[in-house]
């Protein structure tokens, strides 16, 4: 039985082809003979694994029997047959009962003197069976194992010490100095693979107990990520472990991090991707990390180079300088010989050109070598990537190229070479003929839905942004729905068709291929055709169009399906209505979605729901063209792939997707991205509260919560303010880190800095109880007096009942005391009335304000702004705008100017342009000019700077 | 040499002779049951006060005899686990310690429950009285008596006071559990 000549499917039907569990299970019973054939055995237990792993299902009795049958095997001291023991208890370990009972037989052979093979096996099994309740009584093993001198029984008990994090929080964090000490674990290879020789060597002759030592240095991986998962929530021990296992600063110069005590890469891989997480929770550390960062780009091995300059460039704001020798490694992986590295390294490039496509275009060299590249996966990044970062001349050469093997690569990459071009035509609109005819071209082309889907929008896209090639680009739509066979497309098709239709010189041209779909389709799209047609009848001033209209939709009314029928009615009838008509068809304002949704799943779980109507009033209204930026800001963010705060725990009651409904009057919405972010989980968890009911829908939430203690005292408590119409709620979340201390009737106490601030206190919520390590949530609410935007301090003290409690049982004391807790201060700001938002045409819209103008100029001191990075970002924070164009990474280290847009509250348009100046001397002076919807708004808002 | 040609001979006359045994050690925690195993296995008293968790499994020589020792922890949660090691096996032998008083009458219904499982009718049991070298142990005839042992009638039992510190009356009890090993044959 030779495992190695087997190849995997001669392996399912030679040896276990026509396994039975009946069978098997009968066969158990040689585990009970005596003496122990461990051969056979060993046979019979791989075939349970077999089964086990094909997923045959063993009830809990048949578990349990075949468990303790297998537990009789304990007796022999066969290798191989105790190897196959332990992975078949761990598997059974779910199902069968009381599988406990191996604990002490599994101790034994963990503490076995002689080197046995199978120590590390049995670790983890160990920790497979245990049960929370036993771990202390294993805790002198594991430690032990933690800091064994045998890499596989370190790493073995490190493993197993990781999973039981989960179930024994501090248990496992006692561990740390074991699992610190198995990271400089003395690795002399040297000694280490001599003694491993030697044992192979024995192994050899005595089979029994071979042991083959691991020089790779793996534990130390292993150790890490223990290390940090004990030490996690305490940045500052993270910040500590980081740079001192990143080696001394000063090596940089002898090859990288060189003297460093982590030998293994991934373990180096490790540390890189925690020293990021650093980064992101506390930028002050950024320079520091950077630091390290780029001393790995000098590492030997390439997993670390690449895993260093991928943390580089997904930093946040990180500069061209900084950038640099990122670039340059990744550049040289590039002209690699192994696919795996040019493949990791173009995928990063090809990210980063969506942010920073100037960053990568010295690499366009070596990807345009790539081009041809044997790997379609590589060629396809190359080639997206150089669609970002070439200029306008190469384009031609490229879509040639792209051409040329789009019918060789699978369709998730067409949708990214689709995606590439989309974004190519909006940058260089003189080029859409030649995009178009390529869009065309593929669009014949054989395909799934998403690819097709893909380009469909990306000609959208052409339509909506590119005057001059909409005619063409919707007579490439018409060709495409006549043999069309996925009919969402043809619906959304068809509703494009009716909205940009009869805006074009010869709409009849359209009218035509619509009506085609009304004789030849399915039911949905004729319904959807139907509305297409009477949108021309309506918005073409030609009366002869109207006519030939009427007499189409009269024929229509004749149609078989009910849905077809209705629409053809009602719209004959609004045709005949001009006031009817503009309302409902000509109406270019529509609900905001993600509200809409909410409300609705409230509607239907609300038990009244049959007796009163849906209130659509409630639900805010918003022009169709804010809601296609919306969608658009979604996409953006969905590109950029921004680290999403939403909480993972946090459900979102999704109604069942309705089938594809003949309603083609709104565009089927596709993946509602906006609606799944933050804000929208504090909105639900908000609306749940009954005091907030009447406030309205939420305008803003802040972003990330505001810290208002340090993360390492008593009480951790984090801020959220929600801004509403004429109300803000506070949010605080405050968990109590003391486990001897339960904490009742925990209640904020609010105090404005000013009597008269214009906020009253309306509402406070508090928590009756809040327990070791549970997260409480406290609301606090004002509503606001005048139709003023007030600016307030709030100074914060936390009052709550004190009982001491067992901190192992949680039993608390009867008696308590009263305490309270004094946390930091919390800004009412006017950028708390200010909602970030997206606008794709700044200058346009900057001009057509011009009327509302407020303007002014304020420097700012060289400590408080270092340079122009910090001072964008202290002016978007304080404003709470949208930073556009990347506007907010200067490129400049002396001018620069910030564009910003915004929403404030009532739903204004804000803009806002600074130019600013750098001096090393005096620091930063800037001009900051708002323009907005409403005069006073624009001076509000410019007032928040002062 | 002269060793090498020993063992050799030994293992040649173990290959005619040999009769393997296996043994169920049960009771309640604390009886002594790991005790014991050791001082059967290497005649040394090892204080060994950690709890058994699950089950020991040793094996032990003597002579001709190879008896398997499955030791099975006392604790509650493990009780209902004897039956499923005293199956088939050539004795059970019943550990209890003589000299706490107040777990005796546990011990009583421990033992009559398991011995109330018809899958183990007929296998002999062997009582031990453990901790003889106390002077609150109670003797054989109070263990026999407040066990109730004499109304056990549908197989053979057996009661010997023992102690496993001072090693008194082991030798007693192996030749009873080896003459059990031989009278299977």
């Amino acid at each position: 039985m030779s495992y190695g000549k087997r190849d995997e499917d001669t392996g399912e039907i030679g040896l276990f082809y026509h396994l039975d569990k009946t069978t098997v299970l009968q066969e158990a019973r040689v585990f009970n003979d005596s003496p122990i054939n461990a051969r056979k055995c060993r046979l019979l237990l791989t075939k349970i694994i077999y089964l086990l792993y094909l997923g045959e299902p063993f009830n809990t009795k048949e578990a349990t029997e075949l468990f303790f049958n297998v537990t009789k095997l304990f007796q022999s001291k066969d290798t191989s047959l105790r190897q196959m023991m332990y992975l078949v208890i761990k598997e059974l370990s779910d199902i069968a009962e009381d599988v406990i009972m191996v604990t002490q037989s599994l101790m034994k052979d963990i503490q076995a003197k002689q080197e046995t093979s199978y120590r590390a096996n049995a670790i983890r099994a160990l920790c497979q069976i245990t049960d929370p309740s036993m771990i202390q009584g294993i805790e002198r093993i594991l430690k032990a194992a933690i800091v064994d001198k045998t890499p596989s029984v370190s790493s073995a008990a490190l493993v197993s010490s990781y999973h039981l994090f989960a179930v024994a929080k501090d248990v496992v964090r006692r561990w740390a100095n074991e699992v610190q000490e198995a990271v400089h674990v003395k690795s002399s290879s040297g000694g280490l693979s001599s003694m491993s020789n030697y044992m192979t060597s024995l192994g050899g002759a005595q089979n029994q107990t071979q042991v083959v030592i691991s020089t790779s240095n793996i534990t130390q991986y292993h150790a890490l990520g223990l290390l940090y998962l004990i030490r996690q929530h305490d940045r500052m021990a993270i910040t500590k472990l980081i740079q001192s296992f990143a080696g001394n600063k000063s090596s940089g110069l002898l090859g990288g991090g060189g003297n460093s005590i982590l030998k293994n890469s991934p373990a180096v891989c490790l540390l890189i991707r925690y020293a990021c997480k650093v980064m992101e929770e506390d930028p002050s550390t950024t320079r520091r990390m950077y630091e390290l960062l780029e001393a790995f780009l000098r590492h030997k091995s390439d997993m670390v180079n690449y895993e260093a300059a991928r943390a580089i460039c997904e930093m946040n704001d990180v500069s061209a300088k900084e950038l640099y020798p990122a670039i340059s490694v990744l550049q040289l992986f590039l002209s690699s010989p192994k696919p795996t590295l040019r493949f990791a390294a173009i995928r990063t490039l090809n990210k980063l050109a969506m942010s920073k496509p100037n960053a990568v275009s010295p690499c366009n060299l070596d990807m345009e070598n790539l081009i041809t590249d044997q790997n379609r996966s590589i060629a396809t990044f190359a080639i997206t990537t150089l669609l970002k970062t070439g200029n306008e001349a190469s384009v031609d050469r490229l879509m040639k190229q792209i051409s040329g093997f789009m019918s060789e690569i699978t369709d998730e990459f067409k949708v990214i070479v689709v995606e590439a071009i989309r974004s190519l035509c909006l940058k260089f609109p003189a080029k859409q003929g030649v995009m178009l005819t390529f869009l065309s071209g593929i669009l014949r082309d054989e395909g799934g839905y998403d690819f097709k889907r893909a380009v469909v929008e990306a000609i959208f896209d052409l339509v909506k942004y590119i005057t001059d090639s909409r005619d063409t680009a919707l007579a490439h739509l018409c060709e495409f729905i006549e043999d069309c066979e996925f009919t969402k497309l043809s619906v959304r098709i068809l509703h494009v068709l009716g909205v940009e239709g009869p805006k074009t010189a010869t709409p009849t041209k359209f009218i035509r291929y619509i009506y085609n779909r009304v004789i030849l389709e399915n039911s949905i799209v004729r319904a959807a055709a139907v509305s297409a047609l009477a949108k021309f009848g309506v918005n073409v001033e030609d009366t002869s169009v109207k006519k030939s209209v009427r007499i189409l939709l009269t024929r229509c009314l004749d149609d078989v399906d009910d849905e077809v029928r209705d629409r053809a009615t009602l719209y004959l009838s609004l045709m005949d209505n001009d006031d009817c008509a503009k309302r409902y068809i000509k109406d270019d304002s529509t609900y905001a979605f993600p509200t809409l949704e909410r409300q609705l799943v409230e509607y239907i779980n609300n038990t009244n729901a049959s007796v009163q109507p849906f209130d659509i009033h409630n639900v805010p209204k918003i022009s169709k063209a804010q809601e296609e930026e919306e969608r658009r800001r979604a996409r953006t963010q969905e590109i950029s792939s921004m680290p999403s705060l939403a909480v993972p725990s946090q459900q979102h009651p999704r109604t069942p997707g309705t089938p594809a409904t003949p309603d083609s009057l709104g565009p089927a919405s596709p993946a509602i991205g906006s609606s799944y972010d933050q804000q929208q989980v504090y909105a639900e968890q908000l609306a749940a509260i009954p005091e907030f009911a009447s406030f309205g829908p939420l305008f803003k939430s802040s972003g990330k919560p505001i810290e208002l203690t340090e993360s390492e005292t008593e009480y951790v408590v984090h801020c959220i303010k929600h801004t509403y119409n004429e109300h803000i709620v506070f949010q605080f979340n405050c968990t109590n880190t003391l486990n001897d201390q339960l904490l009742e009737d925990v209640v904020m106490m609010m105090q404005p800095d000013i009597d008269d601030c214009g906020l009253e206190q309306v509402a406070s919520i508090s928590s009756a109880k809040l327990e070791y390590n549970v997260t409480g949530v406290l609301y606090l609410a004002f509503q606001k007096l005048a139709a003023d935007f007030p600016i307030a301090t709030f100074t914060n003290t936390l009052k709550f009942v004190v009982k001491d409690c067992d901190p192992t049982t949680g039993e608390p004391d009867e008696e308590g005391y009263e305490d309270e807790y004094q946390v930091e201060d919390i800004d009412v700001l006017t950028g708390d009335y200010i909602q970030p938002t997206y606008i794709s045409n700044f200058a346009e819209v900057w001009e057509q304000l011009a009327e509302t103008e407020a303007l002014e100029t304020f420097a700012l001191e060289k400590d408080k702004a270092p340079s122009l990075k910090a001072a964008c970002n202290s002016i978007i924070d304080l404003l709470g705008m949208q930073a556009l164009e990347d506007s907010a990474l200067p490129k400049s280290n002396t001018v620069h100017t910030l564009i910003l847009s915004g929403m404030f509250i009532g739903g204004i348009k804000v803009l806002a342009r600074s130019r600013m100046t750098f001096s090393p001397a005096t620091g930063v002076a800037f001009e900051l000019a708002v323009r907005s919807e409403d005069e006073n708004v624009s001076q509000i808002v410019l007032g928040a700077i002062a | 040499m002269a060793s090498i040609i020993q063992s050799l001979l030994e293992w040649l006359r173990s290959l005619f002779f040999k009769t393997e045994m296996e043994l169920t050690l049960v009771g309640l925690q604390n009886s002594g049951k790991t005790t014991l195993v050791n001082v059967i296995a290497s005649g040394q008293f090892i204080e060994d006060s950690i709890p058994t968790v699950g089950f020991n499994m040793r094996k032990v020589t003597k002579g001709s005899v190879t008896l398997k020792l499955w030791d099975i922890g006392g604790q509650p949660r493990f009780r209902s686990m004897w039956e499923r090691y005293c199956r088939g096996v050539n004795a059970i032998v019943f550990v209890v310690d003589a000299a706490d008083h107040d777990k005796i009458d546990a011990a009583r219904t421990e033992l009559k429950s398991l011995l109330e499982k018809p899958q183990l009718s007929n296998i002999p049991v062997l009582v031990l009285g453990n901790k003889n070298d106390l002077p609150t142990a109670l003797n054989v005839d109070e263990l026999i008596d407040i066990l109730n042992l004499k109304t056990i009638t549908n197989r053979e039992v057996s009661c010997y006071s023992i102690s496993a510190k001072n090693q008194v009356n082991i030798d007693i009890t192996l030749q009873w559990l080896i003459k059990k090993g031989k009278g299977q044959k």
